[in-house]
């Protein structure tokens, strides 16, 4: 599309002479560039191919012809004939110097060890210590540019003094630590935080030998707006950042490259291992998708998602008051005694769209072959807004990330990227250094509308309204008559609306984001109706983003009971989770895969569990599924790439380790042992053989090619829901949030995310807090129909005047703090006033039980 | 066009009106030297004597206008009469002084420097030909102190915007031909001929250039730009004008420091007048030209001075430099052509397009023409701001125009931070970019710091380094680690803890940190010690071999002595001794129990100026 650019960079070559050979390389590329990619090593800490040339280690002076002085490689731009020499005596003694120099500020006792071969050969446990003091004590031992770099310069003493900076080393932020006495300021993360990230967050503070990296103004990194997406981490040379999960584990044994689990965009990361067990996460350096950028989830949560001393392991059964860990067979025999003899609406089986296709397709062919019932469900309907009509049109779209970076105009609707689809704000920065517009439609401020002039901030709730209109203009070719009372409604300045209409019609491809938030604001037909508009263009790309990793493969593949797999209407009697909700339905057994959208148990006579962590409520049988890291399978991410999911952990079943399955091998011995159906699957790639000979449309291996859903038969929108409104003054948001994995938020399971202040409570203005004369950290009651919730008031600057923000949990359960909050959830996602008052004490009182009671303990 | 000359036929006429005014005119020297030295109470002070005796009297304040140690300099023009100047005018002074003009009507005699008449006025000397300013040649300095920074009208009838006004009358070939000709070389340091500079930022292709007038002023000692600010902002506009035009840029900068805080108002105010009088904006005076003018006050770094540091701190970055190429003149701020100016170079434009290029040229040497401005500082009988031909020797400028030092001299520090200490050899060197850069050391942007028989080579450096080393933006290694481990070395050897191999040691890790450095202040930040060790080894020897400072300055290798003969018996010294290390009855000589002794200096301060003896206590070399 628009790669016009640096297609063009690339075709023109240069002849250069390295080291008195003749090579070509790329014209404007730096002579560090040119050497690498003639294998020529060249020296060098603090340059990186992503980011601009920095020439502060000066390790990469060489010399070229007719030109004064030393000359930097990484600064240095190759011309037509330049005579390079990289290895003279003169550059080693210069670089010896300057290595030394930098070790003389850099703890390196045991790099200069006289005892050095000794102890690599018998000493193995790394020394878990609080200050890195020579390399056996610093988390990056044998993973370290600077002790290889040592090395290969033969460096093997210093001529100066050694400074210790005497830092105390940074405990205090989620996620990392960083100890700065080791830090050498080549500059990567700072420039990786600024330029490709577009945070800013770090930066140098002080001057001198005082010089630091931080973020500035003593802020710590939670305040300073970082994002936790571990760009700093994965491109510092040595140990000062480091991974709290992993920070001890030593040298990798291996990586394999594999598909995030945790979201839609499907990064691609690189899953290092150690022992067996996971280690850590680094992004993989893909050009589809993510091309080495991650997001907190991504970089941080996969490893203790996984080895949370919460996993739960074995199968459990209640006996009587008890619940007592069992064998397979035993459980499975239970569970299949249980399942046997039931009639289609007597069951209901809860699919999470976290799940593998493999075990999204197992799940619903063990419901409706086995069991002959329609009633399967998912929350995957949660996170798809409007309907699976709606969606499978919008599905139908091509869809790429990618192109977000290519595009001279962007639209960002309801988007805020600092921690969930970080990748896709990365994306949007690229395509703005590279001079695009941005242009954000958002009620409330978004960590993407500092780079942008065209913030348009419509009523909330009217987000599709705006982006019709903006579409009316840019699809008519600036002619398209947008009328002056529609756009009064949302809310938005007439002349704002014109200015980013103009800014927009400037730009040749257009990239269209709408993040989840847009569409949970009762805003999904109209949104979907302006992304089907200008998608049907061919220099438009949409981006619709939604909550679980593979809420398109549920959808796709029949977890929705009245869809068959390829979206082929399902015929037959069914129970919907809606219906049990709502208490229209009331099914014998629940089947509960990987999914507990519920804070209490519901009732039903038999509850069945299938997760890698209990539910917060008693259950009757529980089976321990296989996390992403111990099942192979495939994810569908929000582009139609079937991608792989590798098993990392293939551990022997024992105390330890535990006995859990893959979900698609739990269905398929389930069916065994009710004995209805033929031979069982032995591999997830078996099952995705026969989706694809099933499935219309859907590959029959992983297959990263971006796919357009192709539908034989259009599914009919629903209805849009009337607009609920109840009398009050205050307009009530629910804003879907949270770090939901399967049945749990990650946040049980992943310390730091629970620090990342995603604030809990009410946020208002603070103009109408002073108002109603609440100070934040008040009790506040809302009060709708009639039911009253209470919590704390906090006042968020960002937030419109008259409306009140509460973060929902896309799929409830989780944390239960949020309990309390729990009646409002059944107003679902759209939007509806609400009276608020301050508590009188009795007010107050009276919604307190609510907390302790919906939010249970430790089942 | 019309406004400009009717304003400057109103300014000659108010200038002559002030000449011989009927009314007394005091002047008051209000510079930052002068305001140091207390000229903000003296005007106080001669505002309550005119208010008192109902004298009408006009009250002008003036900037530098050389001699600061003669700070505050007050100068009385009674009606008929030249303009008179006295030196170091207290409050207490003032009262004197005006009653012999006002009551007396007499000229009073004592604190007088000079008259400004053409012809002699009854005795007194003339005002330049006072010792420190006879020898100068007042070229870019020339308003300084003359007239009324504030007021352009005084500017503007010493044919302030002339030169500009000829320039829009030529093609901007024709004036970039005239500075070539004049050989104007960049006063900011590195003396790159400043034709060549503007011409390849011309000869870039680009909708926008930038123009940057560099008043980053960041040498220990150095004021020479700020003094020109303070006291002549306008020569720097109309020569920011004249760039502009001839470098075809649209946008102006003055980056200037914020610890300049007069210089800024003045700059502030100068930019208020010129916008009014037309000088700014789209289509000045009816030409195709537009221009304007922002300040950016900078936080202080002294790497700010750095062009592409400066060019990112106005970008709103942290000011780092970056490696070049490319340059500013190809690359500059946001990408542009950006044209990188000193204060002073600037200041001097508008002069020779003036006066011509053969007039400037006719100062300074083949090489390096024309005049350059000096903070002349340190151990010397007058200091202040100078003015002198490029080529002067350093011995006329320290002897001539200095007056010497008393203690005896014993080098010159050039350059600041980045230039080298040279000794009694290079007296008579003429003060050149060839010839300083010869020795080692660099012209810079006109500090010069006079160091006396009783300065120490080795702590000098050290302060260098330190200071090098606390400002080093912290983004190459040479720099930042070199120079610590350079000044943590000098420490040592000051310390008397050096050894010989010490020596061999700066030298290699100073010639590392020149060649390795990123940006020119890193390369040029050993300097100090190269030159020092070049010039004054024995002084370093006799640090690290004898433990013996030869100056008496370093703290570890002097001793405190009681010169019985001399002492008293005061009690002075016993009284503010913080550690009992001096003992005595009264009026006996007093004991000094080196034992005991911190060298705090305090005894050594207090017989100096207080006691009843004085001097009889003495810090002598050898711990």
């Amino acid at each position: 599309m628009s790669t016009k650019r640096t297609r063009a960079k690339e075709t023109r070559t240069v002849a250069i002479e390295i080291d008195h050979r003749t090579v070509r390389c790329a014209e404007g590329v730096p002579v560090l560039r040119a050497a690498e990619l003639n294998g020529v090593f060249v020296p060098s800490l603090c340059s990186h191919k992503d980011l601009s040339s920095f020439g502060g280690c000066r390790l990469c002076v060489v010399e070229i012809a007719g030109m004064r002085g030393y000359p930097l490689a990484c600064s240095t731009i190759v011309q037509e004939g330049m005579k390079i020499l990289t290895d003279t005596a003169t550059l080693r003694e210069m670089r010896q110097e300057i290595l030394q120099l930098i070790l003389s500020e850099h703890p390196s006792s045991c790099l200069m060890c006289d005892e050095k071969e000794a102890c690599r050969e018998s000493v193995h446990t790394v020394r878990k210590a609080g200050v890195s003091t020579g390399c056996r004590y610093c988390p990056n031992d044998d993973q370290c540019e600077l002790q290889t770099l040592a090395e290969r310069l033969g460096v093997t003493d210093i001529h100066y003094p050694v400074y210790y900076r005497g830092y105390e080393p940074e405990h205090d932020d989620p996620f990392f630590d960083r100890d700065y006495n080791i830090c050498i300021l080549c500059g990567r993360c700072v420039r990786m935080c600024q330029e490709v990230r577009g945070t800013s967050v770090l930066a140098f503070k002080y001057r001198g030998s005082k010089t630091q990296v931080g973020p500035a103004f003593g802020r710590n990194h939670v305040e300073a707006g970082c994002e936790f997406c571990g760009a700093c981490v994965a491109v510092c040379p040595t140990g000062t950042l480091a991974e709290k999960a992993s920070k001890w584990d030593g040298k990798p044994d291996g990586s394999e490259v594999s598909t995030c689990p945790f979201c839609t965009l499907g990064c691609q990361i690189d899953v290092h291992h150690k022992a067996g067990r996971l280690s850590k996460v680094h992004a993989h350096l893909d050009p589809e998708i993510n091309d080495g950028q991650l997001c907190v989830r991504g970089a941080f949560c996969v490893p203790e998602v996984t080895h949370n001393h919460g996993r739960a392991r074995k199968p459990i059964l209640k006996r009587g008051r008890y619940f007592r860990e069992v064998s397979w067979p035993e459980a499975l025999g239970e569970v299949a005694s249980r399942l046997q003899g039931l009639k289609p609406e007597e069951i209901l089986m809860v699919v999470s769209p976290d799940l593998t296709n493999e075990s999204l397709y197992a799940a619903q062919k063990f419901i409706r072959s086995c069991l002959k019932s329609n009633s399967i469900d998912s929350t995957a309907r949660w996170a798809l807004p409007g309907g699976p009509g709606v969606w499978a049109d919008l599905f139908s779209l091509p869809i790429s990330i990618k192109s977000v970076a290519h595009a001279d105009s962007i639209i960002a609707v309801g988007l805020d990227s600092r921690f969930s689809f970080s990748v896709a704000g990365v994306e949007i920065r690229r395509a703005l250094r590279e001079g695009a517009t941005l242009v954000t439609i958002d009620a409330r401020h978004s960590n993407l509308a500092r780079y942008t002039k065209h913030w348009l901030r419509p009523h909330p709730g009217t987000e599709g309204s705006v982006l019709r209109a903006l579409t009316e203009r840019l699809v008519a070719g600036g002619r398209g008559h947008v009328s002056p009372a529609a756009i009064d409604e949302t809310g938005i300045d007439k002349w704002a609306f014109e200015r980013a209409a103009e800014a927009l019609a400037s730009g040749e491809n257009l990239a269209v984001i709408v993040g989840p938030t847009a569409f949970a604001l009762d805003a999904n037909l109209d949104l979907a109706k302006a992304l089907l508009r200008l998608g049907g263009r061919e220099t438009t790309t949409v981006l619709p983003l939604f909550q679980g990793a593979n809420t398109r493969g549920a959808l796709e593949l029949g977890v929705l009971g009245e869809l068959l797999p390829g979206l082929e209407r399902a015929k037959g009697r069914r129970v919907s989770l809606a219906d049990l909700l709502e208490g229209r339905a009331k099914p014998k057994v629940l089947y509960l895969v990987g999914e507990s959208p519920f804070f209490e148990r519901p009732e039903c006579d038999f509850l069945i569990a299938q997760d890698i962590y209990r539910p917060p409520f008693e259950v009757d049988a529980f089976l321990p599924a296989a996390s992403f890291a111990e099942a192979e399978g495939t994810l569908t991410n929000v582009e139609g790439r079937v991608q792989q999911l590798v098993k990392i952990e293939d551990l022997a079943d024992g105390a330890v380790t535990g006995y859990a399955r893959p979900d698609w091998f739990i269905f398929g011995a389930l069916a065994e042992k009710l004995g209805r159906a033929g031979p069982q699957p032995k591999n997830a790639g078996q099952i995705l053989k026969e989706i694809g000979t099933k499935v219309a449309g859907f590959p029959a291996s992983p297959d990263r090619r971006p796919r357009r859903l192709q539908l034989s038969t259009r599914i009919p929108w629903e209805k849009a829901r009337s607009d609920y409104r109840e009398p009050g003054e205050y307009r009530l948001i629910l804003e879907p949030g949270g770090f939901r994995h399967r049945g749990i938020d990650m946040s049980l399971a992943v310390e730091g995310l629970s620090e990342l202040a995603l604030e809990e409570g009410f946020r208002f203005h603070p103009d109408d807090l002073d108002e109603l004369g609440i100070g934040s950290g008040d009790k506040v009651v809302l009060g709708v129909s009639d039911l009253e919730v209470s919590g704390p008031a906090k006042a968020d600057p960002d937030c419109p005047r008259g409306t009140v923000w509460v973060y929902r949990p896309f799929a409830y359960g989780g944390i239960p703090q949020r309990a309390n909050l729990a009646p409002l959830y059944r107003f679902g996602a759209s939007l509806f006033n609400v009276t608020v008052s301050c508590p009188g004490a009795s007010h107050a009182e009276g919604a307190e039980p609510q907390v302790s009671a919906g939010g249970g303990g430790e089942p | 066009m019309k406004t400009l000359e009717t304003q400057r036929a109103h300014a000659v006429q108010a200038w002559n009106g002030l000449q011989n005014s009927a009314r007394p005119v005091v002047y008051v020297g209000a510079g930052s030297c002068g305001l140091a030295a207390g000229a903000a109470e003296v005007v106080d002070s001669v505002e309550g004597y005119l208010a008192k005796k109902r004298i009408g009297a006009d009250i002008l304040k003036v900037g530098c206008i050389g001699p600061c140690y003669l700070e505050p300099l007050v100068d009385v023009q009674m009606p008929g009469n030249p303009r008179i100047s006295y030196s170091n005018v207290t409050p207490g002074v003032v009262g004197e002084l005006f009653d012999s003009f006002f009551e007396k009507g007499e000229m009073f005699r004592r604190h007088l420097v000079g008259h400004f008449g053409k012809n002699g006025f009854r005795g007194a000397p003339k005002f330049f030909e006072h010792p420190m300013l006879e020898r100068q040649v007042r070229i870019v300095l020339r308003n300084c102190g003359i007239i009324d920074p504030e007021n352009v009208d005084h500017y503007l009838a010493l044919d302030g915007y002339k030169a500009f006004e000829k320039c829009l009358s030529m093609r901007w070939s024709d004036v970039l031909e005239i500075v070539k000709n004049s050989g104007l070389r960049g006063r900011g340091g590195a003396g790159f001929p400043t034709w060549r500079k503007w011409l390849v930022c011309r000869e870039t292709k680009s909708d926008t250039r930038y123009l940057i007038c560099n008043a980053d002023e960041g040498d220990p000692g150095a004021f020479m730009n700020r003094s020109l600010i303070e006291g002549d902002p306008h020569a720097v506009l109309e020569g920011m004008l004249i760039a502009a035009y001839t470098m075809g840029a649209s946008k102006g900068f003055v980056y200037i420091r914020a610890e300049y805080p007069l210089a800024i108002k003045r700059l502030k105010s100068a930019i208020v007048q010129v916008q009014e009088l037309g000088l700014l904006g789209r289509g000045i005076l009816g030409s195709e030209f537009d221009f304007d003018i922002s300040i950016k006050e900078g936080a202080g770094a002294f790497v700010c001075g750095e062009e592409t540091a400066l060019i990112a701190s106005i970008e709103g970055k942290r000011g780092m430099p970056r490696t070049r190429p490319p340059f500013p003149a190809v690359e500059g701020l946001w990408g542009k052509p950006t044209l990188i100016n000193n204060v002073e170079t600037l200041g001097t434009l508008p002069n020779i397009i003036r006066n011509g290029a053969e007039w400037y040229s006719q100062y300074g040497t083949e090489t390096s023409k024309g005049t350059k401005t000096f903070s002349l500082v340190g151990k010397l009988r007058r200091t202040g701001l100078i003015e002198v031909p490029l080529g002067m020797t350093v011995r006329s400028v320290v002897y001539d125009i200095g007056g010497g030092s008393i203690k005896g001299f014993k080098a010159v520090q050039t350059g600041g931070p980045s230039g080298g200490c040279l000794g009694e050899e290079f007296l008579d060197t003429p003060i050149d970019y060839e010839t300083l850069g010869a020795a080692g050391s660099i012209m810079g942007s006109g500090g010069l710091i006079v160091l006396d028989r009783n300065t120490c080579i080795v702590d000098t450096t050290k302060y260098f380094l330190n200071f090098t080393q606390a400002e080093s933006c912290g983004k190459c290694v040479p720099c930042r680690v070199g120079t610590r481990h350079l000044a943590n070395i000098l420490e040592r050897i000051s310390q008397g803890k050096g050894e010989v191999v010490d020596l061999a040691r700066l030298e290699r890790l100073a010639l590392a940190i020149k060649g390795g450095a990123l940006c020119g202040l890193g390369q040029s930040a050993p300097n100090p010690v190269l030159t020092s060790l070049k010039y004054f080894r024995d002084e370093f020897l006799s640090h690290i071999t004898d433990k013996r400072c030869p100056a008496a300055v370093c703290r570890d290798l002097v001793h405190y002595r009681i010169i019985t003969d001399k002492c008293t018996g005061c009690q002075r010294c016993v009284k503010v001794c913080p550690t009992g290390a001096i003992t005595g009855p009264r009026s006996e000589p007093h004991n000094l129990d080196m034992s005991k002794c911190i060298k705090c200096r305090s005894c050594y301060e207090i017989c100096r100026f207080d006691a009843i003896a004085g001097d009889a206590i003495v810090i002598e070399p050898g711990a």
